[in-house]
Formats: structure tokens, sequence, C-alpha cells
């Protein structure tokens, strides 16, 4: 058994969630695909693969203010700011609803929890959208994952021609459900095509052993030590915090995005940098995803999205190196 | 012509001529990518064809230092196209390396292909011979094209709250990943301006503002040092068009000096000069 | 538009634009108070970035005020200035910001009277322009 809806019913129930939410969908914005806040279902696109970047900037974003202090006629007013409204993120891909588990790992499960990230996390509902196939780059099951998983999202969709199989997943995903017109029906939602081959990935506790292996350095030689692999990756998460002074002479406290392959990321007061090269930094991320976050946190850092080899300049691709390691 | 390529990265390693060899190799998924050959057996993995569209130069920024303390720095062998030479006479320009401790292979080109199609620039490319080189491989083509900056002329033609929309609208896609900056040959600063802290130029925001401020100012500094090679925009994962900004530097370094960069290392780039009785009208 | 003041940073270089600037004020020349000078040695100092800096933290219009040509104390700024200035004058168009927004102009130490109507005339410009409209967005 399962129910299913209209794509007419489907869209005239976003249009009413745009009105008393905040429905962040997957817009096309020149030629690519990004998740983005829509006023109306006509804005949405449906068939699509991949958004170019994720969710990641609506739980973290790229750049806010967490304090600020304005100067008045008598002292100063410092105000936190925090989230206004309720958000619905639509057509969520599952390796992208992942990631988010795997951020809440270190956001909300260490103390003390990220206020910031908590309070988008609590006023995020989630649908989810199940691929139909799994993509180029995309390696989500090698691990451990599935293009139609629903564990974490609090609804899922499932394409079945023009009509969509919804499946309600959590409390919360019912609450939203209002009248959306559902029908039920015999059968089961198609699972997407899987790709037979998976990839063996190392498990934590044997990287250490191939820490100052040249493979390292014969990867990095090509690596451009930008930044595009962590600003695309659903699971990269540093950040920096600076105190600003705006031009009219207030303060903000900002917090932005930063990355571990920038030159300038380990540098310390003094000088002192622990990660001159390149080829220390690009071995740090690879580390940090498949040893260090496991250790540490519990969940492997990496949810098989395949941005970052897609998006990479120089082909330096994750794939090939877990391949890589598994043979060393 | 890989024949040819690769036999001469043979002899300069075989010999000890260079310590490595800047090429292209195959990828994974299709992909073409930069090659480093350390050892003779290697060169095999060399290719050449119109997929690689990649700027070499940008490597040769890590092979300035010896890799021994006491020795010299290492020499270097490195493929060029006639656009990627022209970056080449920059840094040569720039004392940024000697010429002596690079071997140049310069590769004549009909135009490189992205996804199949003929790059834009390489329609209207009027060189198809690099202009340095310590060895010369492939046939000069007969046909050339002809420069005209339409692309630039286009976004010219609009009103000055068209072309403001026009930006804003790329600029938001930014996500200050410095791709363009690191894949590019000219941008070999230390500490860039962008994360320089003191004097404080833009902050860490990834705002609009901030990114409006930085690929503008990326742009400046390259007049008169950038050479075309869309390493920047091929770079960018949100396809930016950075070369429309560059391009209209170009042109109007172009019109006001009559200069065009890199066409060898000795010309200094007109803002590092000057003229006495000059009109530069407004 | 009438009540909009233009806030305009002007570069005045040390040997020729702001004593110029000076005698304006010493002959009690009146011009408007829209002007906020910023002493630099030389007009070859003004590093674009400062224009683009004065342009995103509030500044409807620049000026970058040096010495006549062959004036220059320091021989050459003033060449590598106009140089510079007259790119970025067709950069900053071509990215939206008005090139009527940027002035490059040459004062001597002794045209008080010229200063004054140079600024007069500038700051009437920008102020028909209207402030910019790429500023920096209030959070």
């Amino acid at each position: 058994m399962m129910k299913v809806t209209t794509k007419d019913n489907l869209t005239a129930w976003l249009d009413k969630l745009a009105r008393g939410y905040t429905l962040i969908a997957p817009k096309a914005i020149e030629e690519q695909i990004f998740y983005k806040p829509v006023a109306r279902s006509s804005e949405i696109v449906f068939d699509f693969a991949k958004a170019d970047l994720p969710v990641k900037e609506y739980f973290l974003p790229s750049t806010h203010v967490i304090l600020s202090i304005e100067r008045q006629e008598e002292g100063i007013r410092v105000e936190e700011p925090s989230l206004e409204g309720e958000r619905v993120i639509f057509a969520l891909r599952p390796c992208d609803a992942r990631a988010l588990r795997v951020l809440d790992a270190l956001f909300l499960e260490e103390e003390p929890a990220d206020p910031y990230y908590a309070e988008r996390r609590e006023r995020t509902t989630l649908i989810g959208l199940a691929c139909r196939e799994m993509g180029e780059e995309c390696f989500c099951t090698s691990l451990g994952l599935a293009p139609d998983d629903a564990s974490d999202v609090d609804l899922m969709l499932t394409e079945i021609e023009e009509e969509y199989a919804v499946q309600v997943v959590t409390e919360k995903g019912k609450a939203i459900l209002g009248d959306l017109v559902l029908e039920k029906v015999e059968g089961t939602p198609p699972r997407p095509t899987l790709r037979e081959e998976k990839m063996p990935i190392l498990e934590a506790e044997a990287w250490p052993q191939h820490f100052d292996h040249v493979y390292w350095a014969r990867l990095a030689d090509r690596c451009l030590s930008c930044r595009l692999c962590t600003y695309v990756c659903p699971t990269c998460r540093c950040f920096d915090v600076r105190d600003y002074e705006t031009p009219n002479r207030d303060i903000e406290r900002l917090r932005a995005w930063d990355s571990c392959l920038a030159e300038s990321y380990r540098r310390i007061a003094g000088g002192y940098n622990p990660r001159p090269t390149k080829v220390q930094r690009l071995r740090n991320r690879f580390y940090c995803k498949f040893c260090y976050y496991p250790k540490d946190f519990g969940p492997i850092a990496c949810v098989g999205c395949g941005r970052c080899i897609a998006k990479c300049p120089v082909n330096v691709d994750i794939v090939e190196v877990l391949e890589g390691m598994a043979v060393l | 012509m890989i024949d040819k390529i690769q036999a001469k990265a043979k002899e300069l390693l075989e010999r000890g001529q260079v310590s490595c060899f800047i090429g292209y190799e195959e990828g994974t998924r299709r992909k073409v990518r930069p090659a480093f050959i350390y050892e003779p057996q290697d060169v095999d993995r060399l290719i050449w064809d119109e997929r690689c569209t990649y700027n070499l130069a940008v490597y040769l920024h890590q092979f300035k230092s010896p890799l021994k303390r006491g020795e010299e720095p290492p020499r270097v062998g490195i493929l060029v196209k006639p656009c990627d030479s022209r970056s080449l006479n920059v840094l040569f320009h720039e004392e940024q390396i000697e010429r002596k401790r690079v071997y140049i292979v310069g590769l004549t080109c009909e135009g490189v292909k992205v996804n199949g199609q003929l790059q834009e620039r390489c329609q209207r490319c009027s060189e198809r011979v690099p202009l340095v080189y310590d060895l010369l491989v492939g046939e000069e083509p007969n046909e050339v094209g002809q420069e005209n900056y339409a692309d630039v002329a286009r976004l010219e033609g609009m009103s000055p709250g068209e072309r403001l929309a026009f930006w804003v609208r790329e600029f938001e896609r930014c996500i200050r990943c410095y791709a363009c900056r690191q894949a590019c040959p000219a941008c070999y600063c230390f500490e860039c301006v962008a994360e320089q802290l003191d004097p404080l130029w833009m902050g860490i925001a990834i705002d609009l503002p901030q990114k409006q401020f930085f690929h503008v100012m990326r742009a400046y500094h390259l007049a008169g040092r950038c050479s075309g090679c869309n390493a920047c925009e091929e770079a960018c994962p949100t396809g930016i068009p950075l070369s429309l900004l560059n391009r209209k530097i170009a042109k109007e370094v172009e019109a006001l000096f009559g200069y065009r960069t890199g066409q060898d290392a000795e010309t200094p780039p007109p803002l590092a000069t000057f003229k006495k009785e000059e009109e530069l009208p407004l | 538009m009438t009540d909009f003041e233009p806030r305009i940073i002007g570069f005045l270089c040390r040997w020729c634009s702001y004593p110029g600037a000076d005698l304006a004020g010493t002959s009690r020349i009146v011009y408007p108070p829209s002007l906020r000078t910023i002493l630099v040695p030389c007009s070859g100092r003004v590093d674009p970035l400062f224009v683009l800096k004065a342009f995103q933290d509030g500044a409807d219009g620049v000026m970058v005020l040096g010495c006549h040509p062959g004036d220059c104390h320091y021989l050459e700024g003033n060449y590598h200035a106009q140089r510079r200035y007259a790119l970025m004058h067709r950069l900053l168009e071509y990215v939206g910001i008005e090139g009527e927004r940027l002035l490059i102009e040459w004062v001597s130490a002794a045209e008080g009277g010229r200063f004054a109507e140079m600024v007069r005339e500038f700051t009437a410009q920008v102020s028909e322009l209207g402030p910019w409209g790429g500023r920096r967005v209030d959070r």
C-alpha cells in the first residue's frame, strides 16, 4: 500500500506551504540548480538530478551575524539575531539529508550544542525526493546509504510517472501534510536503479598507517589549494568567527565558512603553521572525513554525493583516492 | 604530436635536464588532468588532445624553491598551448621563474573543446603558435580567428542599471572559494588582499559587496597580465562568466595603451610604466 | 534628490592638491561640505583598492586629485595615477558604478578657487546620480 498524489495537487499544496513557511526548493539559475527560497511552486524545478550546492547554507550559513552591538544615545544595545519563521525544504536528496545527520553528530550531540545550528534544524521540515538513478559521480551506496533512503527526512516523495508517492516518516512531516490530497493505491514506490559495484571504504583505524605515503604528495601536485571542494561539500563544516566594525561604527560578530585547504587555516598567533604545505592540507581533508571525524563523532563525514568530484578543476577524485587507499 | 612530446619528456628526464615534466594525462571519468612526470618510464601517461584546456603555467609557482636546502631550485619541463605561453612570458618578465630553468614544449593549437564543443575563446583566437618555446611541436594551422570582443561589447551596450543588475546576479552565486584565483598563473601573492586582516579590505563575509569587491579587484590586478587562458572561468563551480570581466580590461588595455599581454618577456606591462605626453580620454 | 547629501571621498596629494584645498579654505571660498579628504603623499599612492573600498563602505563619489603632469613632487607618481584611473574608470563603468562617480584631476597648490569649483561641480554631478545602488547590504 502506498499513498500517491498528483502533480497538480502537489503544486497546490506547495503554493499553500509557501505562504505559511519559507519554502526552499530547487530553482534554476543560469544553467545550474540551487536550493533557494521560492514564492510559488511555478519557480520550482521538479526534474533535476542533483543541486549544484547542498542545503548546508540553511543550517550553517555561509555568513551570518551572531551578535550585534549598536551604539545608542546612552550606552549600547546588544542583540543576538535569531532565525525568523519556520522553513520547509522541498525535494531534498537522501545524500544531502544524511549530511545533516552527519553534521548533527558534531553540532547537536556534542556538548555544548551549537545554538545557531540547533534552531535552524528544529525550525526546518525536510521533504525528501528519492533519486531515480545514481549519478555519474555518486557513490552513496558505498557508504551505506541508498538513493531512496527515507531515514533522514520528515516526508519522502518518490516519482511514479506523473504522480508522487508520499511517505510520512516523522511527526514533523505529518504536521505539515495539511490538506494534501492523497489516494491509497496498491503497490510500493519503485526503487531507483543502483550501481552494482561498491567501493571499498577503509575503516578509520586503518588510515594512520598510510599517513606518510608518497601517494599524498603525488595527489597534491595538481591540487590548487582553493576551497572549492570544502564549500560544495554537504558535510564540510569549518567556520571562522570575527568581529567587525560597520561603517556606522556598530560592531558585528560574523560567522563565515572557512576551509582547511586555505593556507592560513591552521596558522596560529605568533605565525606558526602546522600545515604549511598543500600536501599536508589535502591529506588532512581526507583524513578528517574518513579517520578523525568517525573516531571523534561517529559517522564518516562523507555521503557520496560526488559534488567535489564533479566540480574540482583538476580532477582530485575522492573515489579514486578511496580506491587507492584500499590497495596501498 | 604526442609521440614527439613523450620522446622529448623522456629525453629531458633521462638526461637529468629537468626534475619534473608537467603535461596532461588521462584522469577519471573521461576528464583530462595535469600530469607531473618524475620518472622517464612514466612518460606514457602524457596525452595531448582537444580536451586539454587547462593552463599548466600555474604549476611553475610550486617549483620556485629548492627541493632541498642548499640546492638550486629544480628545473622543469612544461607543455604549453599558445595562450598558455603568454602566461609564461608574464611570469618571466615578473621574475617569478628564470627562463633557463624551464624547458618549454610549445604546441600549435587548433582550439580546445569542452563537452565536445570548441571553446568560444578558441573560435576567435588569432594565435595558433606559442610565443615562447624551446621545442615546437605541430604544424601551424591555416585557419586563424579574429578577436572582436563581441561579448564585451554586448555588455557595454547595456544601460548602467542593466549592467549592475547583470553583475549582481552573477556575483550572488559566488561562494568565495577562490578557485578562480588559485587556477590563475598570474595570481601568486603570498597573501591575497582578500585574506588580509591588517589592513582589512574585505573581511570573511561571503556577502555580495565583498564578492563584488573581490572580483573587480582581482580583474584590476590582472590588467595587462591576464593572458585570457580562461582557467578562472572553467574552475568556477557556479559558472560565473569571469572572462567577461578580464576581457573588458584586456580590451581597454589594448585600446588605451596598445598592449597585448605576454607577447614577449621584455616589454613592461602598461601599468608598470608611463609616457609623459599622453592623452587618456576618460 | 534635493535633500540627498552625497558622501564624497577625496584623495588629495600632500604637495599640490591638499595645499590647494587649504588655500580655498584660507581664502574663505565656500564649497559643499560633502567632501571628506584623505591626505596621501602622492596621487600615485592611491591604490585602486582604496577607490573600491570607498564605494563599498558608503561613498557615492571618489575624487583623486594630484599635481599637474610634469609637476609631481616624486616626479612620476601622477603619470602612474593617470594610467590607473583611466583604466579604473572604464572598469567601474562596466560593473555598474557610473564613471561619473570617479574623478581624477590635477590641481596645483595655487588653485584654491579651481579646487572649490571642482568640488562644487562634482558634488552636483554625484547628487544628480543619486546614492550608489550596489552598496553594502544591511543585514
